[in-house]
């Protein structure tokens, strides 16, 4: 935060407007809305009371009510420091704990995906599941990969380059979507980029939307002292991943004062803003194949928070044959962890549900994404097949055996 | 950095800003807007007001808004309508066309004002009006105020006790006032307006009005009927009662609002207006009097944007296209000269009828709509300026908000329409 909190509280004039683009709010008055837990409680918290509303559960961290505020207010993080204060009082219940450590989950789950990956598809446990420990039996749970991306990464003998760049894969990558990291891995190889994974641990942003904020605090002082490590070698690091990208971007900064200069978070890219910036200068390869698609395109809110727009959208453009639609349909419910919670699947299935009829009216069966738990929702709420749109791009250049339907 | 190229960028997405990118995307060219925050149109009632009030005289409703501002043009050279009044009509009817393409339709009261209910049992009037609001009070034998057990901040009763003191009903009128319940506990406007689109919900709601309904009666509503299904929703409800119903203007933030600015923004998405959200301009690259590019931010990127023409339409000190520090004025981006008319900021009165003079703040700016030097030489000649930022009405007062936005905006667009990026 680089002015004084009481300036950006000072800033709202509770004009409401964040209230109305809060996608739990508008489906369930059990969430009050951003306002109340955001501005109207800070000025207590600023004075060192601890102040939170219950309602604060079920905010789902979406971060629509930053980007709804005319004045800037940083509403989202109010929100989350709400959470914070909630969370550290009551206490976090041992499920919110689990949803909270995506990086423990998936080192488990992967040691014994059969097991785990079998058990998720077993309604009889998935009904025990949900009276034991409160996760949704409905929900599709993610399928752990065969072989992490640092594995297959490891297994593919990438060749040498002079360039390099550090990749920041991100959980959801990492344990169950390694695939879209080879994909990233191979798109900036045909570009002359070797990349490196980098050694860093869970972003933290599961965490910090569960209220979990020191332990969050750790994993962000750690990775921000590996991405300055990498930075100083004069590696930039990329993500594929919107809501990691937001977390070393934003959250570290708004939540824990970290890199208050932005000097660290502005060397991070995405990888399309990344591109984005090669293609600027004329040295993308563009190069592509015919990809005789007509997809649908979901903008995850985390991306939109980032204030870039969707940077994919415009290199997926050049593609030849390749025609994708926006959804333009809002947030997809999921919102990372919250939807598998029992007492807000409804409420997640509810918001996701103007995005399921936009992919009907859309008449689509191939949707693009830049976030793996908006895909799961996706492809939970419409049976849809998602790809990230790095896959994309990886097809174009000739490379995998499929083209997708 | 991401790089960006465009023919016209447009700052803001408040009224003003999407006018602008929708005339300018009409006539085929490449346009990109960015906003910082959500606009400020989902905060407002969703009336389009063009002149409320007389200028002779402050406390009589103007019967004819559009012959008042070409009385006001000759009286007041300064006002934003002087520049803008030639595009005033064309904007209306364009104005009229998005809303009806896209199925939020508007209707006038024939040149002259409606007088429109408020929630609060006062009468106010409007120039454009959705078809869910538009309504003369006169005529009807009765008229039914009906409260949601559910809604926060609406009561009918306060408002059938102040409706008859403040306008003129027909002689008889009977005023009641009920309360349904749309199923749920104390929810805000926006959960209920959601609510009331699941099945059945509105059937039930028709079910709770019913008794109180008689020949000739007026339905009147707080503005929480539906979001997207809103015509259906006040369709279904007109059928099973058998009689008009209408949304009265409500308090900030109101669904009519909401529902226009989506209605416009996917106007002009379905026209290839590339937009991008909470990102805000920063700075300004200016050489030879000419714009050539701005740098703007979001949370975790930033953007430089190349453009041949730019639309500033940030607003005034709510949207923050103005910014007030202690005895110090600023224009946010462009560090443009703001006009003052004076060294009083404010006046001790309140709610004085004629207004708070920080309201007339703003950027002066020629017939092209650039923005201007005292005088009078354009400072920058591919900037146009739009909407409430602009120098010399004082909206809350005179009701003029609405035709300034349509009228400067759809003009800046159709000018910048002309400009390409080299």
């Amino acid at each position: 935060m680089n002015k004084p909190a009481h300036y950006a509280l000072d800033n709202c004039i509770k004009c409401s407007i964040c209230t109305t683009r809060c996608p739990v709010a508008r489906v369930s008055e059990r969430f009050a809305g951003p306002k109340q837990n955001g501005p109207d409680l800070e000025r207590f918290r600023l004075q060192g009371l601890a102040a939170a509303h219950p309602s604060i559960d079920y905010c789902s961290n979406c971060k629509n009510c930053d980007l709804a505020c005319p004045s800037g207010v940083e509403i989202s993080a109010m929100n989350c420091r709400a959470k914070g204060e909630s969370v550290s009082a009551q206490g976090a219940s041992p499920r919110d704990r689990l949803l909270a450590l995506p990086e423990l989950a998936g080192k488990a789950g992967c040691a014994a995906r059969r097991l785990f990956n079998l058990a998720a598809r077993l309604k009889p446990l998935r009904g025990l599941g949900e009276k034991l420990i409160g996760i949704n039996a409905e929900m599709t749970l993610p399928a752990f990969a065969p072989k992490t991306f640092n594995k297959l990464y490891y297994a593919s003998r990438p060749a040498p380059l002079d360039r390099k760049a550090v990749y920041f894969p991100g959980c959801h990558v990492n344990y169950h979507k390694p695939l879209v990291g080879m994909s990233l891995v191979r798109v900036l190889e045909r570009n002359g980029i070797q990349v490196i994974p980098g050694n860093f641990q869970c972003c933290g942003l599961p965490l910090i939307s569960a209220g979990m904020l020191s332990q969050a605090q750790k994993l962000a002082r750690n990775n921000l002292d590996k991405v300055q490590k990498y930075l100083d070698r004069g590696y930039p690091v990329i993500t594929s991943c919107p809501s990691c990208s937001l977390a070393l971007r934003k959250e570290y900064r708004d939540l824990f004062e970290m890199d208050a200069d932005g000097g660290i978070g502005s060397r991070v890219y995405d990888i399309f803003e990344y591109l984005g910036e090669m293609d600027h200068k004329g040295d993308l390869d563009t190069n592509f194949q015919r990809l005789p698609v007509r997809a649908g395109y979901h903008q995850p809110c985390h991306l939109k928070a980032a204030g870039c727009g969707s940077p994919s959208l415009e290199i997926l453009r050049i593609i030849p044959g390749f025609q994708v639609t926006d959804l333009d349909a809002g947030c997809c419910g999921l919102a990372g962890s919250y939807g598998f919670k029992k007492e807000k699947y409804r409420i997640s299935m509810e918001i996701g549900r103007e995005v399921f009829c936009a992919v009907d009216a859309a008449g689509v069966s191939q949707i693009i994404t830049e976030c793996g738990m908006c895909g799961l929702q996706i492809s939970h709420g419409t049976g849809a097949e998602v790809l990230h749109p790095v896959q994309v791009l990886d097809l174009a250049y000739g490379n995998g055996h499929r083209v997708p339907k | 950095m991401i790089r960006k190229k465009t023919d016209l960028l447009v700052i803001g997405a408040g009224l003003s800003g999407i006018m602008a990118a929708a005339a300018a995307a009409r006539a085929g060219k490449k346009v990109m807007l960015v906003a910082g925050g959500e606009g400020v149109l989902g905060l407002t009632s969703g009336c389009i007001d063009l002149w409320g009030y007389r200028i002779d005289r402050k406390d009589e409703f103007c019967p004819g808004p559009r012959e008042e501002i070409a009385r006001l043009v000759k009286v007041s050279p300064g006002h934003p309508y002087a520049v803008a009044q030639d595009a005033l009509e064309e904007s209306i009817d364009f104005f009229l066309a998005i809303c009806g393409e896209k199925g939020c339709s508007y209707r006038d009261n024939g040149g002259g004002n409606w007088i429109l209910p408020t929630s609060l049992g006062t009468v106010r009037p409007t120039y454009l009006a959705p078809d869910g609001m538009a309504v003369n009070l006169t005529g009807f034998g009765r008229i039914v105020v009906v409260g949601f057990t559910e809604l926060k901040d609406f009561f009918p009763g306060m408002l059938v006790a102040n409706l008859t003191r403040n306008t003129d009903l027909t002689p008889g009128c009977e005023l009641v006032s009920c309360m349904v319940s749309a199923g749920g506990k104390e929810m805000g406007p926006n959960t209920l307006a959601h609510r009331l689109e699941q099945p059945g919900v509105i059937q039930r709601v028709a079910a709770g009005i019913k008794k109180f309904v008689y020949p000739d009666t007026l339905i009147l509503l707080p503005p929480v009927m539906g979001e997207d299904l809103h015509r259906d929703i006040m369709n279904t409800l007109s059928g099973e009662l058998g009689c008009l119903a209408r949304e009265v203007t409500g308090m900030p933030p109101a669904l009519p609002g909401q529902r226009l600015h989506k209605a416009l923004l996917g106007y002009i998405k379905d026209r290839g207006v590339e937009i991008v959200a909470g990102c805000t301009v920063k700075s300004a690259m200016v050489s030879n009097q000419h714009c050539r590019w701005v740098t703007a931010s979001g949370a975790g990127s930033t953007m430089q944007i190349l453009a041949g023409a730019f639309v500033l339409a940030t607003g005034s000190f709510l949207g923050g296209g103005l910014q007030a520090l202690p005895g110090k004025l600023r224009e946010s981006i462009f560090d443009l000269p703001v006009e003052t008319y004076g060294p009083e900021w404010s006046s001790a009165d309140f709610l004085s009828t004629g207004g708070q003079p920080f309201s007339r703040f703003g950027i002066k700016v020629n017939n092209l709509l650039q923005p201007v030097d005292k005088k009078g030489y354009p400072l920058l000649e591919n900037l146009l300026v739009a909407g409430s930022i602009l120098a010399g009405c004082n909206y809350p007062v005179e009701k003029c908000g609405g035709g300034v936005a349509l009228s400067t905006g759809y003009k800046a667009g159709r000018l910048a329409g002309g400009m390409t990026c080299e």
